[in-house]
């Protein structure tokens, strides 16, 4: 039985952010490969599906991207947060935050 | 923000494709792959590894795709590549429909861009709505200014911005020579600061200005109308025109848009008003009681009408010699008289475009009921599409963005014969109208046309998904029952079409036997084989005496040409630009006010050249000259008005408002009403003889033997031969000048025509078409009873009933529709009434007599079906 976890509902994006924030420019491969690290191997993260996510992100103007190269001398698109992006990282930071304090007292209360 | 942001960037998504996220997944599936290389696996190994770590490619790039465009033009493009297919799969129905609606919306758009055209023109000058028509207004009535009195006002008013002074009256048909050639023209006689204070300037050349006038230029600024005409397009500034007799310069062309100041007149040349005495023979700028001048004013920004109006009355009031305290200046908005002719020529266009409107909604009906029947042949493929899970929604879309692509294509084609129509129909009516491209006329077009998709298309959609699936599945197409709302919706449509049609067939009756009725009604004279021969008058001291030397020569001359039985000459008479009108009293009966008395002056052998009866007494002849007594001939209106049931030959009418016995005139005889053209209310006419009155003549009158026209280029010669001088107008037939005058009753009737007969073959088709596809449902059924032993009437009656009494219903619509509507026709008819029996009953029977036809003939061929053959179909 895998004990990783899904990634919750939502979360994508705020993880994207959360990473691009901490350390621009960086290639989706590099994102996928951070969010892994972090998780330490707690998160089934399907590569491909953060791609939809820095499209979904880039069309709100939270993250912006050009070409560069990569390690491997490869063509690949770097993805950097924007200053409104760091904006919404916050708001979305402290709701997340409000949340799952929410649900933890709701599950305390249960106990 | 964020919304419009991410739709922005949505709309650009639309267009590009997927490269960029193929190439960052390549990378990004390399770099894993190079990844576990590292970590020591097989390069196969590593890269099968690197694919399960990064998920379903085909499913990521879906997502990204319905991320990156909007969806709902995705399923557009979709839907029309679909409805492309289905449309060129039938191409003679696909034909047949784009077509009928091509010219369903064309035929609206043609009127419409001239209604549009007639209905918002405006002033062509700077802000027309600072503009006013002066009137000088006393005792009830309304007098011109004088020059003098408006000088003497221009010059010290200071409410107005300007003020300027035209007349168009006195040289609307002004002599112009050219080479042994004369032609009249539309002359205008300006105040000087005229196109200064209109706000207006040349498109070539110059406008002349108030020092022009001052100096006493001869100079003239022409309209593109007549530089086209007369200088066929090639250079004319600087070229001389030699109008009445005086030679002037021309300085400036006007654009094509600038049609003067009142709309009501286009005129071909402007003259500065210090030309007056050099065109005309008496001098009116000195002459305080004479009254000709037309004064409009351009108020000052701010001031209000009724302000200005007070001020300039004080004003008018108190000018030394000129003024009188009767008058009062009345200030009218030019925007408001030009609103009202504009109004007036659009009433034959309102008609118009509602007769295309009910085409209009013939051809929806049309369509929307072939739709119905191909949608009825697709119940199969539409049943299968909503039992696999299809929602009712997604088909109607598709089913609409079919009508719609239809409509797109029809439009496109109407839009064509819209343009072509227009101006075609301008040619056609001689109007000054610029047919500018408004943004109305595409939105207009557009409009209609969307009206008309829901119409046509969206009704056939819904009742074509409202069905129970199982027996459409059961691909039994022939069985579906008669009670399915799509039958019901058949029939109304073809109530609609039947309804319409006949409101279009007895308005193009109603028109038709107006042309007729003006074409062949009694004129008072006998119109065959008559030849008029237009003498403009040249203005100028000793035009009377000079044309009563001429006259008797003239007539001598055109008598001698062979071919000619007689010559008339007359002054004012039938069809001539001339009207003169009068007054006449007897001792019993003084001037009503409202008598219209009209003057006519024939030389001798009038009437009987002309074909004019006699009713009592005697005509004009040879023996009323110069100094025997006075006589006059009366019309038989005029003797029955004047004199009632008594004789009036021997009696005195007096030609002034009250009897007066000294200089009264004797009747010397009757004769028949004589309709100067063909609309003519007036039929109160006096005749004199020109030797006993000052009046040059304006046109001969002959008498031919064979075909009129071919005389007219001999009597130009023989006129010029005799006295070079005399201007020769136009020479037509009379019978010609009749047609020319019914353009527009011709034209009105042409085009209700033609609709009518469109109206009634879609009409025809609609209802065959509904029979036709009752006798396709149910050929089994028909088989079946012929095979029992149904007899082929019974059979062919069966079919009938599909119709039951949908006809006589309709046609009872159409009847009470009818005579609701053709009221609106009133102005416009001529010797029948809007709710004509006899014109409604004939259009009745013949829509009814083809309904039916329409609908005998497939209920005829089904019941001669062989029965095997009928039980054999599937």
């Amino acid at each position: 039985m895998d004990n990783r976890a899904e990634v919750p509902y939502g979360t994508l994006d705020l993880m994207v952010l959360k990473t691009l924030d901490a350390m621009s420019p960086l290639h989706g491969y590099g994102i996928a490969r951070r969010i892994e690290q972090v998780a330490q191997g707690a998160l089934e993260l399907n590569q491909g599906t953060i791609y939809p996510a820095l499209l979904r992100l880039e069309q709100r103007g939270w993250i912006s991207s050009k070409w560069g190269v990569s390690e491997n001398n490869r063509r690949a698109r770097f993805y950097s947060i924007t200053p409104s992006g760091r904006r919404q990282l916050t708001a979305e930071a402290e709701n997340w935050s409000r949340t799952v304090a929410m649900v933890n007292r709701l599950l305390e209360g249960e106990t | 923000m964020t919304g419009v942001r991410v739709l922005l960037s949505r709309l650009r998504g639309i267009f590009g494709g997927t490269t960029r996220l193929d190439e960052e997944i390549a990378g990004h599936l390399e770099m894993l792959a190079a990844e576990y290389e590292r970590a020591g696996l097989a390069p196969d190994e590593a890269r099968l590894r690197a694919r399960r770590e990064f998920g379903g490619v085909a499913q990521i790039r879906e997502v990204y795709r319905e991320q990156r465009g909007l969806p709902f033009f995705d399923t557009l493009s979709q839907d029309l590549r679909y409805a492309l297919r289905q449309l060129r799969r039938s191409p003679g129905f696909t034909a047949a429909a784009i077509l009928t609606l091509a010219l369903g919306i064309g035929a609206n758009g043609a009127i419409y861009q001239v209604l549009d055209a007639v209905v918002f023109r405006t002033l062509p000058v700077r802000q027309p709505e600072q503009l006013a028509i002066a009137n000088l207004t006393g005792n009830g009535k309304s007098v011109p200014f004088s020059y003098p009195a408006y000088r003497e006002l221009a010059a010290r008013q200071q409410v107005a911005e300007g003020m300027f002074a035209a007349s168009n009256a006195p040289l609307r048909q002004a002599i112009l020579r050219t080479r042994g050639s004369v032609e009249t023209v539309n002359a205008a006689l300006v105040s000087g600061n005229y196109f200064d204070v209109l706000g207006v300037s040349a498109r070539r050349g110059r406008c002349f200005n108030e020092a022009d006038d001052r100096a006493a230029a001869p100079v003239a600024v022409i309209s593109q109308a007549f530089w086209q005409r007369h200088f066929g397009g090639s250079p004319a500034l600087g070229a001389a025109l030699d109008i009445n007799r005086a030679a002037v310069t021309i300085v400036g062309i006007m654009p094509s848009g600038f049609f003067g100041e009142s709309g009501a007149n286009a005129p071909d040349v402007w003259l500065p008003m210090s030309m007056q005495p050099r065109v005309l023979p008496t001098d009116w700028l000195d002459a305080p009681y004479y009254s000709w001048l037309e004064v409009t004013a351009r108020l000052k920004p701010g001031a209000t009408r009724s302000q200005t109006a007070s001020a300039l009355t004080a004003l008018y009031r108190e000018l030394p010699e000129l003024g009188s305290p009767d008058f009062r200046v009345e200030l009218q908005p030019a925007n408001q008289v030009l609103a009202e002719l504009n109004a007036r020529t659009a009433h034959p266009l309102f008609i118009l475009i509602g007769i295309t409107a009910s085409v209009l909604l013939i051809t929806c009906c049309n369509v929307a009921n072939l739709l119905l029947g191909r949608a009825t042949a697709r119940t199969h493929e539409i049943g299968v599409r909503l039992a696999l899970g299809a929602e009712r929604g997604r088909i109607i879309r598709h089913l609409l963005t079919e009508s719609s692509l239809m409509c797109a294509f029809g439009t496109a084609a109407a839009a064509g014969l819209a343009s072509w129509g227009s101006r075609a129909l301008v040619r056609m009516e001689g109007w000054q109208l610029t047919l500018d491209p408004s943004w109305r006329v595409p939105g207009f077009i557009a409009a209609i046309a969307i009206v008309a998709t829901l119409l046509f298309g969206l009704a056939p959609a819904l009742a074509a998904t409202r069905f129970d699936l199982v027996p459409a599945l059961r691909s039994n197409r022939r069985t579906l029952g008669g009670g399915s709302p799509r039958q019901f919706f058949g029939k109304l449509l073809i109530v609609v079409q039947i309804a319409a049609s006949l409101l279009l067939l007895s308005g193009a009756a109603l028109l038709g036997r107006t042309l007729w009725n003006l074409q062949h009604q009694d004129f008072g004279f006998v119109r065959e084989n008559l030849l008029r021969v237009d003498l403009p008058v040249e203005f100028g001291p000793g035009m009377v005496s000079r044309s009563n030397a001429q006259r008797p020569r003239l007539q001598e001359r055109l008598q001698a040409i062979p071919g000619v039985r007689s010559v008339a000459i007359s002054s004012c008479g039938p069809f001539s630009p001339w009207q003169r009108t009068g007054w006449a009293s007897t001792p019993e009966r003084p001037l009503q006010k409202t008598d219209y008395v009209r003057y006519t002056y024939v030389a001798p052998g009038y009437f009987e050249t002309l074909g004019i009866r006699t009713l009592a007494g005697r005509t004009i002849d040879q023996n009323d000259r110069a100094g025997t007594p006075p006589v006059i001939v009366l019309s038989d209106t005029a003797a029955r008005i004047l004199f009632g049931k008594a004789n009036p030959v021997g009696r005195l009418v007096s030609l002034t408002k009250i009897f007066q016995a000294k200089g009264a005139a004797l009747v010397a005889g009757v004769v028949q009403d004589v309709r100067y053209s063909p609309r003519d209310p007036y039929a109160f006419q006096i005749y004199f003889p020109f030797t006993q009155s000052a009046s040059p003549m304006t046109e001969a009158v002959i008498r031919t033997a064979g075909n009129p026209s071919a005389l007219a280029n001999t009597v130009r010669a023989t006129i010029h031969d005799m006295d070079s001088t005399i201007a020769i107008g136009n020479i037509v037939s009379v019978q010609s000048q009749i047609d020319s005058g019914l353009v527009r009753e011709r034209m009105m009737a042409l085009l209700t025509g033609c609709f009518g007969l469109l109206a009634l073959v879609l009409t025809t088709v609609g209802v065959y078409g509904v029979i036709a596809y009752a006798v396709e449902r149910r050929t089994q059924e028909i088989g079946i009873r012929l095979a029992l032993g149904a007899r082929r009437p019974q059979v062919a009656a069966m079919l009938l009933r599909e119709l039951g009494m949908l006809v006589p219903a309709s046609l009872a619509i159409g009847i009470a529709s009818t005579l609701g509507v053709s009221r609106l026709l009133g102005a416009l008819l001529y010797g029948v009434a809007p709710q004509d029996g006899a014109t409604l009953a004939l259009s009745t029977s013949l829509l009814g007599g083809v309904t039916i036809l329409a609908a005998w003939l497939p209920a005829r061929r089904a019941s001669r079906l062989d029965p095997m053959d009928a039980l054999r179909q599937e």
